[in-house]
């Protein structure tokens, strides 16, 4: 009976992932851009625990996933993968886009000033962060043409991922708009479960390693 | 005061250099753009023009801090 | 015991606020005095270690100081005429003083204008009634045209802002750019210009520079009044040429800018969105603009200035020549569009200063009319542009200082005349003044050797530097600021003068001269900049006491309450001041058509 029972997984993940987040942008008293400014930057934080909810999106989450068919599952941690990569592959333009409609600096200046400002680590680290995403992206679109075996892709995909969303957190709380400390925390939090998860699932219950989708 | 808020911050300075009545310095230890003497700003918006990731809120009321007498 | 050890020891003693707190008022810290403690009131809290200051030298043939419109065609054409050139500015390069918000230039186009050279220099001596220098009038309408297209070429209109436009000229020739040094002081040596000295904003360094020549381009200044971006200039360059001996002028005219009655601090908004806008150029139009009408208003019939249609005008007030009076335009509005705007939608809001977009100064007219009431003395502090600074010994903006010149706004080249004349014609007098004295410069620079700085000198330069960090005790420039400030602002002081208050005033300016300003303190480099522009202000002050007392009569933005009328018997003259051998100010008249005496 209660195997049988799916759970309504997207609806808990959408209230961790979007409804938590959103609803504290809004009460916050973060001062207000114009509508344009503010729906790049929540545009942005949406690709950003989109990106976060993808550890909720996989095997380790063996809790609210429980009755639901897996490959659903992994093909929604797919359609999401390809929302907010270019979302966030694009953020760093979105953000000098409103200058074209104000005075100040032009938006090509503003991004050349951004991306060669490298004494400060948030924007290092978001181009590492960056690169990693690119790499997890392509790699994940050319796994079935890569000459390796599912598992070692799955570890490098998941190794690979610790290491980006860690980089990906550090840099949006270093660097954003709205991380003040509780959205930082709350950030940390849901990076921090997902990693923690996952290196469980690899380091301490090696009897889950193997698959069984592909 | 003046400069409302400094959030989204990266550190290039542009802001400092811009300002001028030396009202932003970067925080030694974080490297961020701070509001170090707003009572020196007059609310020209240059900082905020110039910065490359428009992080600077500026509000046009100013309240002058009390200045001690004979201080 | 090292500075250090002395300020952690004072931290283990009680605090201010602990004192405060504890003693709470003259009762305690009189006990405590009687116990010999020391009182801790203006007790110099350092930031820094004043031990760590390091000092540099640099050399140069022309050194430019400031950033603005005149420093980059000085460090440009200086540099194009052969001389090494080098520029130091208390702020950014194009973003600091009053040419980051000049936002018309004007440009005299030969082959267009109906209006011969002569006629334009005629026309505007009418307006400024005699007050102009038409050699300087008719250089800067001349040559306006040629700076226009540099800047052009240089990509200035096409941004709000300058930085970018500016450095370009100035990177395609590698010209050495130092920011955020303020120079405290001009150095001469046998009768001549040796350098300067002053401190970085962002490091406990000490900047000395050895230079054949100095050209001042440090701007104009004024009492960092509320509504008007100027606070960053308190006559700089001006005051330490005086202290080496330099002529100065034109102290006795005021700006009249008016500011909004909303938010009366916020520039960017008062200016109605002048700021956002990119430059562009202005033609022949020429006004007598600014002037004391508004303030007369406002004097009379009291605040808020209302301008406009059915507006009440006071009775009487400062003359206005024939043929300019503008108060009675046919719409009635205030008559604050400036003209020639090319795209006409420039919003009413003057044009600030070096802009030179005088606009509706008429009637008080300011930024903000528009929108909400004005009120006067946004400006305080400020001359008519170009009509005070160092007195040129001749066209190429020499002082009487073998070599050091100034442009722009720190020369008192009297372009306008005591009066707004021109829209646009400050930006653009301030970059054909830059070009015409930097090559006079690097002309003069050609036959001298490098001066050489004694080290006596520039100990004491330094110990003179770093006087506000060094003292345990004293008065903050906060403090001392506000003070001059309210000594200074009221209209009946700065605008609608008369004898008995002006002496009123001038005994509390020598008062903060003689006892406040030798006793600034400065916690931090920020304050220390701060201290150093507190003392200026209280030399310029003292000097737009003076001149404003010395010229018994009305012109142009000078009023005299007790002395209304123009005076063409004895005041066809400008003001000179300098300091005297026993090192009192002293004042000089210097005839409206000669050169000063050498």
């Amino acid at each position: 009976m209660e195997t049988k029972k799916r759970t309504p997984y997207l609806l808990i993940g959408a209230l961790f992932y979007l409804v938590i987040p959103f609803l504290y942008l809004f009460l916050a008293d973060f001062p207000e851009r114009t509508t344009l400014k503010d729906g790049i930057s929540f545009l942005t934080i949406g690709a950003f625990f989109l990106m976060l909810g993808q550890f909720y999106l996989t095997r380790i989450n063996k809790v609210t996933l429980k009755g639901n068919k897996f490959t659903k599952v992994i093909g929604k941690h797919k359609v999401i993968g390809y929302v907010f990569i270019p979302v966030l592959m694009l953020h760093p333009f979105l953000v000098v886009v409103p200058r074209y409609f104000e005075a100040g600096v032009t938006p090509y200046d503003a991004f050349m000033t951004m991306i060669t400002t490298f004494q400060s680590s948030g924007i290092i680290i978001g181009l590492i962060a960056m690169a990693l995403m690119v790499l997890l992206g392509i790699t994940s679109m050319l796994r079935k043409r890569m000459k390796i075996s599912y598992r070692a892709w799955r570890l490098s995909h998941g190794l690979l991922s610790i290491i980006f969303v860690i980089l990906a957190t550090w840099h949006a709380i270093d660097l954003g708009r709205h991380t003040d400390v509780i959205m930082s925390t709350y950030m940390i939090i849901m990076a921090a479960t997902g990693i923690f998860f996952l290196l469980r699932l690899y380091f301490l219950q090696p009897q889950l390693k193997g698959g069984n989708n592909e | 005061m003046s400069i409302n808020s400094i959030s989204g911050c990266i550190g290039c300075g542009t802001c400092v250099q811009s300002c001028p009545t030396d009202v932003i310095r970067l925080n030694e230890k974080t490297g961020k753009a701070v509001i170090a003497y707003p009572a020196d700003c007059q609310i020209c918006h240059l900082c905020r023009m110039y910065c490359p990731v428009d992080a600077i809120t500026i509000a046009p009321e100013k309240s002058i801090p009390v200045v001690i007498s004979w201080g | 015991m090292s500075n250090k050890e002395k300020q952690d020891k004072e931290k283990r003693g009680l605090s201010r606020r602990q004192f405060l707190g504890l003693a709470g008022g003259v009762v305690g810290a009189a006990a405590l005095t009687t116990i010999g403690m020391k009182v801790q009131w203006n007790t110099n809290e350092r930031e820094i270690d004043l031990e760590n200051f390091s000092s540099s030298i640099a050399e140069t043939d022309i050194l430019v100081i400031g950033g603005g419109m005149a420093g980059l065609f000085a460090a440009v054409k200086g540099h194009d005429a052969g001389a090494k050139v080098l520029m130091v500015s208390k702020g950014r390069l194009g973003s600091s003083g009053q040419t980051p918000f000049a936002k018309g230039i004007f440009a005299y186009d030969a082959a267009k204008e109906s209006m011969s050279l002569d006629e334009f220099t005629d026309t505007v001596t009418a307006s400024a009634i005699n007050t102009n220098n038409p050699v300087y009038t008719r250089q800067m309408a001349e040559h306006s045209l040629e700076r226009v297209n540099d800047l052009k070429e240089w990509g200035f209109f096409d941004s709000p802002l300058y930085n970018k436009a500016f450095s370009k000229p100035i990177d395609e020739r590698n010209i050495p750019v130092m920011e955020r040094i303020m120079i405290t002081h001009l150095i001469k040596e046998n009768g001549k210009i040796a350098g300067a000295a002053g401190f970085s904003l962002d490091e406990t360094k000490i900047h000395i520079f050895k230079a054949k020549s100095v050209v001042l381009c440090t701007g104009a200044g004024g009492f960092k009044p509320n509504g008007f971006p100027i606070c960053d200039l308190t006559h700089d360059g001006t005051v330490m040429a005086y202290e080496i001996g330099a002529k100065v002028t034109g102290k006795e005219w005021n700006d009249g800018h008016s500011g909004s009655m909303d938010n009366p601090a916020a520039c960017y908004d008062g200016w109605h969105g002048m700021f956002d806008m990119a430059p562009s150029t202005n033609t022949i139009d020429v006004h007598h603009d600014l002037g004391m009408e508004g303030n007369y208003s406002a004097y009379v019939l009291g605040n808020p200035v209302s301008s406009g249609p059915g507006s009440v005008s006071a009775e009487g007030g400062p003359y206005v020549p024939d043929g300019f009076d503008r108060e009675m335009e046919e719409s009635g509005a205030p008559s604050g569009a400036p003209s020639g705007e090319d795209d006409g939608e420039r919003p009413s809001g003057p044009p600030p200063g070096e802009d030179g977009g005088p606009p509706s100064g008429d009637e008080g007219g300011a930024p903000g009319m528009a929108a909400s009431a004005s009120s006067g003395g946004a400006s305080a502090g400020m001359a008519i542009h170009k009509s005070e600074g160092l007195v040129p010994i001749n066209e190429k903006g020499e002082s009487n200082i073998p070599g050091l010149y100034a442009a722009g706004d720190a020369l008192g080249s009297y372009m306008a005349g005591g009066i707004y004349t021109q829209i646009g014609s400050s930006l653009a007098g301030s970059a054909v003044q830059g070009a015409i004295v930097s090559e006079a410069a690097a002309e003069y620079v050609k036959g001298i050797s490098q001066p050489s700085i004694s080290t006596s000198t520039i100990s004491s330069i330094k110990e003179s530097m770093l006087a506000p960090l060094n003292r345990d005790s004293g008065y903050g420039p906060a403090w001392v600021t506000q003070t001059l400030q309210g000594i200074m602002i009221p209209n009946f002081i700065l605008y609608i003068k008369k004898e008995n208050l002006m002496q009123a005033a001038l005994a509390y300016i020598e008062e903060l001269r003689d006892h406040h300003l030798p006793m600034l303190r400065a916690a931090n480099l920020h304050e220390l900049r701060l201290a150093h522009e507190t003392a200026n202000m209280i030399v310029s002050a003292e000097m737009k006491l003076r001149a404003s007392l010395m010229r018994t009569e009305s012109r142009c933005s000078h009023y005299r309450l007790d002395y209304p009328d123009v005076d063409y018997k004895n005041w066809q003259a400008w003001i000179n001041i300098y300091k005297g051998t026993d090192g009192q100010m002293r004042l000089e008249k210097q005839l409206f058509d000669a050169w000063p005496a050498q």
